[in-house]
């Protein structure tokens, strides 16, 4: 098997709930429900395994409730897995398990080796702090202590996501939908990340808006060759942004492609249908 | 000359489940070989198999059943009826290219880059990918105040110059091609021949879509007949 990967997942697993024996076996697209029938424990995400290369743009489409962001928010350590394995290139050559690692550990690889953009950028930012003071607080973290070299990174990214800088001493509670959504893409890539996890970026947001946001992600990937995983409702974005994509439902894997076959040749009805509501 | 590609029985069914688990039939035991360095041509009535085709060799499409082994540029041997999504993403940044009907693009892009976007892929700079692409725009006769908007506003013709640049601009091993010729005058068609024959000189692989005979006669050296999906017997084009 090939070793080029950047991050692997391998039966990533949350069950809210009692994780009883059979639970998996009882939900899932099979039962059309991630609600086990027994006890009422509910699977939110079921075994999902996946290779993500680098570089590599990887799309995850469903509806709402089938387990994208918590797949997203597990591999960003937001939320507490219940089983699973990731493993990832830049930690100990991809050997350990991430969610063995201690907790100053975790930190580390959230700070230093990942970014996260949230739906809400009431997730992503804090907005009792300028737009400058939240890239900051990412670069702290990352341990950049000089405070001349925070500000003119800090500059630097704000003006490369199209944020004024003469608003960089405000807090982004007074920015538009869209521009806290760039500030928040600024705060992502301060510690230039190999890996980038974007959970729904442009829904809520106007379509001019959306496309800004869209070209600035695009371009982004093409100058950092960053890997991302884009979780996503919207198939424009998919087709826009990523090389492949897995559809999920009911927490599992329904089916997985190249992005135009999936768009193109969709193989699963669930595929179908989100297609067919295209347009 | 040895084969790039060979079809083995391949067969394409497309089940719609949300058609009531309609099934159309659309290919049946295609079998047939590419060799390298020749243009081959696919012909046949609209609906009669020929683009699934294509996309199926491009893997746009799943194939239902069949092999199509190709033999990429370092001599491995790869079917890409069953190979890794990874595998073939491989395959299309480095030597397989597919120019389709109609131009798909990203929104938002100017027409330069996105065929220069081709060459930055592999591995160029962008200064010297629109210098490159400038020049293939130019034999195309894409007027130069084009070059910079969006393609999405253009004419079907001037789109299907950029879609033909775009797949040739890499000087691709194997090239898919997609009534190259369809919505063009008979200069700017007879430029997109001459450039798919240059390619062809240089070693390039080329299958070809067409209802052109002009584009057929200049260009294949064999050609294949499909009939509702089944392939006729070839004709060879001396």
């Amino acid at each position: 098997m090939n070793n080029n990967w950047l991050l692997r997942v391998r039966n990533l697993t949350k069950i809210y709930g009692e994780a009883t024996p059979g639970v998996l076996e009882r939900t899932g697209p099979k039962f059309d429900t991630n609600i086990c029938s027994r006890t009422g424990a509910v699977v939110a995400v079921n075994g999902i395994s996946f290779d993500l290369y680098p570089g590599e743009v990887l799309g995850v489409v469903g509806e709402s409730g089938s387990g994208k962001s918590t797949l997203v928010q597990m591999l960003y350590f937001d939320q507490e897995v219940t089983a699973g394995e990731v493993n990832f290139k830049p930690i100990e050559d991809g050997n350990v398990n991430l969610f063995e690692l201690s907790n100053q550990k975790k930190r580390y690889v959230r700070n230093h080796l990942m970014g996260m953009v949230y739906q809400n950028p009431r997730d992503g930012l804090n907005f009792r702090f300028t737009s400058g003071g939240n890239i900051a607080e990412k670069l702290l973290m990352a341990n950049v202590f000089n405070v001349g070299k925070i500000r003119i990174r800090g500059a630097d990214l704000l003006t490369k996501t199209e944020v004024p800088i003469q608003r960089m001493d405000e807090s982004p509670a007074r920015f538009s939908g869209g521009m806290q959504q760039r500030v928040q893409i600024a705060k992502a890539i301060a510690n230039n990340p190999p890996l980038l996890l974007l959970d729904e970026v442009t829904s809520g947001l106007d379509v001019s808006v959306q496309a800004k946001v869209l070209d600035l992600i695009r371009g982004l990937q093409q100058d950092l060759g960053v890997s991302m995983i884009v979780v996503s409702h919207d198939l424009g974005v998919i087709r826009m942004l990523t090389d492949r994509t897995m559809v999920l439902k009911h927490g599992q894997i329904v089916e997985q492609g190249l992005t135009d076959q999936i768009l193109q040749d969709p193989q699963h009805g669930y595929t179908q249908l989100l297609v067919s509501s295209l347009l | 000359m040895g084969s790039l590609l060979e079809i083995v029985d391949l067969e394409k069914r497309f089940e719609l489940h949300i058609l009531n688990e309609k099934e159309i039939d659309a290919l049946h035991d295609v079998s047939f070989d590419v060799k390298e360095g020749e243009i081959l041509a696919l012909t046949g009535k609209s609906g009669s198999g020929k683009s699934t085709l294509m996309k199926c060799i491009y893997r746009t499409y799943l194939t239902t059943s069949g092999r199509m082994i190709y033999r990429d540029g370092q001599g491995a041997v790869i079917d890409l009826a069953s190979a890794t999504e990874h595998e073939v993403l491989r395959i299309r940044r480095t030597e397989m290219t597919y120019c389709s009907q109609f131009l798909q693009v990203i929104p938002r892009v100017p027409a330069i880059d996105v065929v220069a976007s081709g060459l930055v892929a592999r591995g160029r700079s962008i200064e010297e990918a629109r210098r490159a692409t400038s020049v293939c725009f130019e034999r195309l006769s894409l007027p130069a105040e084009l070059w910079d908007a969006y393609p999405s506003v253009f004419s079907g013709g001037e789109q299907q110059r950029v879609n033909i640049a775009r797949a040739m601009i890499s000087r691709p091993r194997f090239l898919l091609v997609d009534e190259p010729t369809a919505s063009l005058d008979i200069t700017t068609k007879d430029a997109v021949i001459d450039m798919l024959l240059e390619l062809k000189l240089a070693g390039t692989s080329i299958i070809l879509i067409s209802h052109d005979e002009h584009t057929l006669r200049r260009m294949s050296d064999r050609s294949l007949h499909l009939e509702n999906g089944r392939l006729k017997e070839a004709v060879v084009y001396a």
